[in-house]
């Protein structure tokens, strides 16, 4: 009986210890300040060097809204956390530039990391559903720089995109060519489309066509090709029979080279190449390319060669810097998802709550300040589109991104049509 | 008519480089009966190091090509030692398996140590030239290794059918026991095969980085269509492989020409799939 009572004092104590660590414990978790966000982008695969330069933006906005950053000219940048104190932790996944996984892989963030919200997704076709898991589960999807059009037609009411989409970069391709009509007499007429058989690709080259034919221009060729294919010989081929005046393209990572090299083994050139959000404003596909490069246009919402339009972004990346490797500046998608990560740290502490209704409903009632966008500031429609999304028009020369238009913010007068290969 | 023939020209030219890459898969599948799903990344790792040769020592991929045939094979021969002789009287999944697994570990390697980045050569012996023949443009790139692969594919089948080592391979690839019962290494067989089915597609992928950007996936839809090739021809058939390959190469040319460029790979596929209906065992197959 006596050994019994021993041994009930040793278990009650035991017990007691045991519930005392687990409420010290719990006391700390309930201390620590911390809203963990998920960050979604194709970190392996074909797309894997944009998925990880995006990541690399969205630790870059993280750290400046976590520490302090005194003389940094950003929203939030000065003082330390948001909302007294709470940081932002991310927890990364990979959706390797598939549909599904990015479904299954937003499904785990919330209900296995019990994230709070998701950035990403940079491929339109993993962003898709993606976001129609968060709007499901009410939690907020911030997307920096996903460009089809059909992302922000679905009404919903947790999503929010910061960059342009396709339709505006194709009306301002078409502009553009009018513009060059005129005042150069570059008579473009005919408009040929390449584009990768995907979301993005089939989006893009859609409004492409919309917006020639509202201009006035006749679609001659339309080229859609697989992503990651191993020759675009025929696809090259088919544009060059038709001979379009210009080219609306959009090819991503490796195929971008390839169509080029293809164009250049080929020997044709329309007068005009223009591209999305592609190949093209990669600085180091283009340093790659070298002089073949050259002359080919596109939509970009950063080049480091705009430092004089936005000076606050230059302490923003050198941060950004650190995080990639081999260190490269900011380009016009990794510097959306920073922008993405900053607008949500400002409307969550002007909202001074951490409910994701509360906060979406806050993205939408307000005009943000955002220095790191080209347009200023972030504002958004129903639907989550950044009504305030700006990109111009540059064109590479001597392997700088030259701002050609609109003429008002232009550096360099664009060269149309472009120099042909044999006289490079 | 120009555009037909350079559409043709083109067909001919990405064929020989399917035989090039398909050639070693051939040898290894037709006489071990090994299907070797990291022959895309072996094709990767050539042409990093093809790059990598190119970029800090300015070797030309030309050059490079011998040294990622050489390097290729060692990994063949590794990967044999390593790994395929475990799993050699198993369940054909085991090696299946085991090459696909060898495959994942390549690619997340090169992922972890290159990075996703697409790195592509400048100022190439080859790159960005082209010949002119009476308006018919042809790439000097594709040509060299459309010659490469002849040579190539020429010297194996010389090798596997008028050679006493070929003897040996085929009596092993026909009844390995009756082989070692004839004195003949089997092992040492096998290991011979898997390296050079690595080096012939180790040549491929060091001459390649002249005009492909390297990456981690570059391999991939190779790979792929080297499979097609290699059933395709009938398993073990460099003959075959090579037929295959052209008409492969033909017929996706012409599909993304004359009907639409997205179609060429369903052509393929397409005529992949009759072909193995109306003759299962491939065009040449025994």
């Amino acid at each position: 009986m006596k050994r019994n009572g021993k041994f009930v004092r040793s278990l009650f104590l035991v017990m007691a210890a045991l519930l005392a660590v687990g409420a010290l414990s719990g006391a700390a978790f309930a201390e620590e300040k911390v809203i963990k966000i998920g960050t979604l982008f194709p970190l392996t695969g074909p797309c894997a060097l944009a998925g990880q330069r995006c990541r690399a933006a969205v630790e870059t906005a993280a750290e400046v809204i976590n520490n302090a950053h005194p003389g940094m000219q950003v929203p939030l940048a000065a003082q330390e956390g948001i909302l007294d104190g709470y940081k932002f932790v991310l927890v990364h996944a990979d959706h390797q530039g598939k549909p599904d996984v990015a479904k299954s892989e937003a499904e785990r963030l919330f209900d296995q990391e019990k994230v709070w919200g998701i950035i990403g997704s940079y491929n339109s076709a993993a962003t898709k559903p993606a976001s129609f898991v968060a709007e499901l589960k009410q939690k907020i999807f911030m997307c920096g720089c996903s460009s089809s059009g059909a992302l922000t037609e679905r009404d919903f009411k947790y999503f929010f995109r910061m960059a342009p989409t396709d339709k505006t970069e194709s009306l301002e391709f078409v502009e553009f060519i009018e513009w060059a009509n005129k005042t150069k007499n570059s008579g473009i007429k005919t408009v040929g489309l390449i584009y990768e058989n995907t979301e993005f690709g089939k989006h893009a080259a859609e409004e492409g066509r919309m917006a020639a034919e509202t201009g006035g221009l006749k679609v001659v060729a339309d080229v859609p090709f697989n992503p990651g294919a191993t020759n675009l010989n025929s696809e090259v081929q088919t544009l060059k029979a038709a001979n379009p005046d210009a080219v609306f393209g959009a090819c991503l990572g490796g195929d971008y080279t390839l169509w080029v090299r293809t164009m250049k083994q080929m020997d044709w050139l329309p007068k005009a190449a223009l591209n999305y959000c592609t190949g093209y404003q990669d600085p180091i596909i283009a340093g790659q390319l070298g002089d073949d490069a050259n002359y080919f246009m596109g939509g970009t919402g950063y080049a480091p060669e705009f430092a004089e339009l936005m000076p606050a972004v230059a302490a923003v990346e050198e941060i950004y810097k650190t995080k990639t490797d081999p260190s490269v500046p900011f380009d016009s998608d990794s510097i959306q998802e920073a922008v993405a990560l900053l607008v949500l740290a400002q409307a969550i502490e002007k909202s001074g709550s951490l409910d994701p209704t509360v906060v979406a409903e806050t993205l939408h009632a307000n005009e943000w300040e955002s220095p790191l966008s080209m347009g200023g500031k972030v504002a958004f429609a129903p639907g989550g589109q950044n009504l305030k999304a700006m990109s111009m028009l540059t064109q590479l020369q001597g392997g700088e991104y030259k701002r050609i238009y609109p003429v008002d913010l232009a550096d360099t007068e664009p060269v149309i049509p472009m120099v042909p290969w044999k006289d490079r | 008519m120009a555009t037909f023939l350079q559409v043709a020209f083109d067909g001919l030219l990405n064929g020989l480089l399917y035989a090039l890459v398909a050639a070693g898969l051939s040898l290894i599948w037709g006489v071990m009966d090994v299907i070797n799903f990291a022959h895309g990344e072996f094709l990767m790792i050539a042409m990093y190091l093809s790059y990598w040769l190119g970029f800090i020592w300015k070797i030309d991929p030309l050059i490079s090509s011998i040294a990622g045939g050489a390097f290729v094979f060692i990994v063949g021969a590794l990967t044999y030692r390593l790994v395929i002789s475990r799993t050699i009287g198993k369940s054909a999944m085991s090696a299946l398996l085991a090459t696909f697994g060898l495959s994942m570990l390549l690619k997340n390697i090169c992922l972890n140590r290159f990075s996703p980045n697409f790195r592509l050569l400048q100022d190439t012996l080859l790159g960005g030239k082209t010949l002119d023949l009476a308006g018919i443009i042809i790439p000097v790139p594709q040509l060299v290794i459309g010659i490469f692969a002849l040579a190539l594919l020429f010297v194996i089948y010389r090798l596997v059918n008028k050679t006493r080592l070929g003897w040996a391979i085929q009596a092993t690839a026909m009844d390995k026991e009756a082989a070692e019962l004839m004195g003949i290494n089997t092992e040492n067989i096998y290991l011979l095969v898997f390296g050079l089915g690595g080096a012939c597609v180790g040549i491929a992928g060091g001459l390649l980085p002249s005009y492909l950007a390297v990456h981690p996936e570059v391999g991939a839809l190779f790979s792929l269509i080297a499979f097609i090739c290699v059933a395709m021809g009938g398993f073990g058939s460099i003959p075959g492989a090579l037929l295959a390959s052209l008409l492969i190469g033909l017929v996706e040319a012409f599909a993304g020409f004359y009907i639409a460029p997205v179609f060429k790979y369903v052509a393929v596929f397409g005529l992949y799939l009759a072909v193995v209906m109306v003759r299962p065992r491939g065009l040449f197959g025994w």
